[in-house]
């Protein structure tokens, strides 16, 4: 890791320059509805910069919501397919938050570990995330609950930390030096220091530990069902989610002429689980829930290793009843 | 009992007592905006023999609405609800909640008028085009369906892929037809609680198309949605006084 700082100043005329580099740069835009999103900008002047956390997280840079994965045609001598990945731009995502680069490193387990994901594995290796540390969270936020913190480093490229009139520049990946290396002269070497005084302050809601070593035994628990009963079963928490990963392979055209797409799914719909047959091993929302809360804290840890929730609070932030994650897991693994 | 209780971010959720013991949990304030009615239509719900609600004004007329639908029929059910005086009113029956609703009946927020104000002044092209526009941010989430109490059918058009009438991915052409769709079906039926546009992920006023179809359809029927329980429904009630004569 190398240790770099900049003047705040600077900062527009850095990230103009990684425009000017020609690369495509997504960065958190205020929209007239008064939320933020991740979306491709031309000028530091569209980019939002108070923020607490986005309204969605940027993994559809490497993992879009609706994917072309082939186009298909029918010609007089066969079948025509045509692959959709050859032209995927490089990528610069500006302005994440800590927790959600982590999220990165979960994607790149689980579409990369087993059964290598050549669409993600293509787009991942064109993307530098350059994330900012938080020096500001609210009452959702707890990263600090998953082994996470608002100045964490883990799958980011590039971190910066603002502090003051300078900005604490943490080099982190050969990508993060490729993209530092843009505007070499705006930067000036610096040395290793504490980042805590300029980063927000979160209390721990539980122990990871604990927690992963109870909820093993948690299925069976009454709990679920008044934790579940307000879920209405919409996607929202699934598709804001910066882990989740769950999709739905689509065809779209005619017997002619056609794509074949990958789209976001979301285990809170009533359908996710349907079988051709007509059978639904999952009948209600409890079971959905359930999954949803265990595929976080229990199965991504044994399948991966990892606990797949980073502690952003989207869901919490987006849901219509507002259900709160972290309030569910103490409460089935009392 | 259906009602609500305090979040974290100064939030209020819904909360499900089973016993007396948790009732102190409940809370009633102006953020307890969301409509409750809609978990109703829930499995859970709807194997209890007994059900309390906690309504807000929304929640009451879509309660009229529901009755008028004759999808409530079998719920023994306990409404309950705070006037404006801080009083606790609990309705006997569904002509005591009509009578209430009727003198308490909502007006649209001022910034709903202003919002509709600003579209009906556009041009088509332009109404065309802000549509357009919002519709394409939409990820097809459906949480605008997942919250309305009117949207109670056990399986939804966008559901169906024998033959497929909405497209599965989210684009604006697939979008537009889904939420056109859906404000279709929703047209003099929604009870105005603008649930579906407040929750929205990614902000589209979604609630503003069937807030103007029911200013269209109360302007040429005289129809109020979650009014009365016998008003019956608009598009598909003939009277023999009706002025059009095609049914005849």
């Amino acid at each position: 890791m190398e240790i770099k700082n900049i003047k705040q100043t600077q900062i527009p005329a850095f990230f103009d320059q990684l425009i000017q580099s020609g690369k495509v740069v997504i960065a958190p835009v205020l929209k007239k509805s008064g939320k933020v999103f991740f979306e491709p900008v031309q000028s530091y002047n569209q980019v939002a910069t108070d923020y607490i956390q986005t309204g969605f997280s940027a993994k559809s840079v490497v993992f879009p919501k609706v994917e072309v994965l082939f186009s298909f045609k029918k010609t007089e001598d066969g079948i025509e397919i045509q692959d959709s990945i050859a032209n995927i731009p490089e990528t610069i995502v500006w302005g994440l938050r800590p927790c959600d680069g982590s999220a990165f490193n979960y994607m790149t387990e689980f579409f990369l570990k087993e059964n290598p994901d050549t669409y993600y594995a293509a787009r991942k290796a064109k993307t530098t995330l350059i994330a900012i540390s938080c020096a500001k969270a609210d009452d959702a936020c707890f990263c600090t609950s998953v082994g996470l913190n608002p100045g964490s480093t883990a799958g980011s490229d590039v971190l910066l930390t603002l502090m003051g009139e300078d900005v604490y520049v943490e080099v982190l990946t050969e990508k993060g030096k490729a993209a530092i290396g843009i505007s070499a002269s705006l930067f000036t070497n610096g040395n290793e220091k504490s980042k805590d005084d300029y980063l927000a302050k979160i209390n721990t809601k539980f122990s990871l530990s604990e927690i992963e070593e109870r909820i093993k035994t948690a299925y069976d628990r009454a709990e679920w069902k008044n934790e579940s009963m307000g879920c209405f079963g919409c996607g929202a928490c699934a598709f804001a989610c910066p882990t989740c990963t769950c999709f739905d392979i689509q065809d779209e055209g005619t017997q002619n002429k056609g794509q074949r797409l990958r789209c976001w799914d979301a285990c809170g719909f009533g359908q996710f689980t349907k079988h051709a047959s007509g059978h639904n091993p999952k009948t209600n929302q409890t079971e959905r829930r359930r999954q949803r809360l265990m595929h976080k804290f229990k199965y991504s840890v044994e399948n991966l290793g990892i606990v797949s929730c980073v502690g952003c609070g989207r869901c919490i932030r987006v849901c219509p009843a507002h259900l709160n994650i972290f309030e569910n897991i103490l409460n089935v693994t009392k | 009992m259906i009602g609500f209780k305090n979040a974290i971010n100064k939030l209020a959720i819904p909360c499900f007592i089973n016993d007396a013991s948790q009732v102190e949990q409940l809370i009633y304030t102006p953020e307890c905006k969301g409509n409750l009615s809609v978990y109703l239509h829930k499995t859970e719900v709807k194997q209890a023999k007994k059900v309390g609600i906690l309504a807000n004004i929304s929640t009451l007329r879509s309660l009229i609405q529901l009755t008028s639908e004759n999808q409530l029929n079998d719920i023994e059910k306990t409404v309950i609800t705070i006037n404006a005086q801080d009083e606790v009113v609990v309705f006997e029956n569904m002509e005591k909640l009509e009578e209430y609703v009727q003198a308490n009946f909502p007006e649209y927020t001022e910034e709903d008028k202003k919002l509709l104000e600003q579209l009906n002044n556009m041009t088509r092209e332009q109404r065309w085009q802000y549509w357009t526009e919002q519709f394409s941010a939409c990820i097809k989430c459906y949480a605008c369906r997942a919250v309305c109490p009117m949207c109670y059918c056990s399986s939804c058009t966008v559901e169906c892929n024998q033959p497929q009438w909405i497209k599965v991915s989210s684009e604006t052409t697939g979008n537009l037809e889904w939420l056109t769709m859906r404000a279709m079906h929703l047209a003099g039926r929604c009870i105005n609680c603008g649930e579906c546009g407040r929750i929205c992920p990614v902000g589209i006023p979604v609630h503003l198309l069937t807030a103007q179809m029911n200013l269209d359809i109360e302007k040429e029927f005289g129809a109020k949605t979650g009014f009365s329980c016998k008003s019956g429904y608009a598009l598909n009630t003939f009277k023999p006084e009706d002025k059009e004569q095609f049914i005849q």
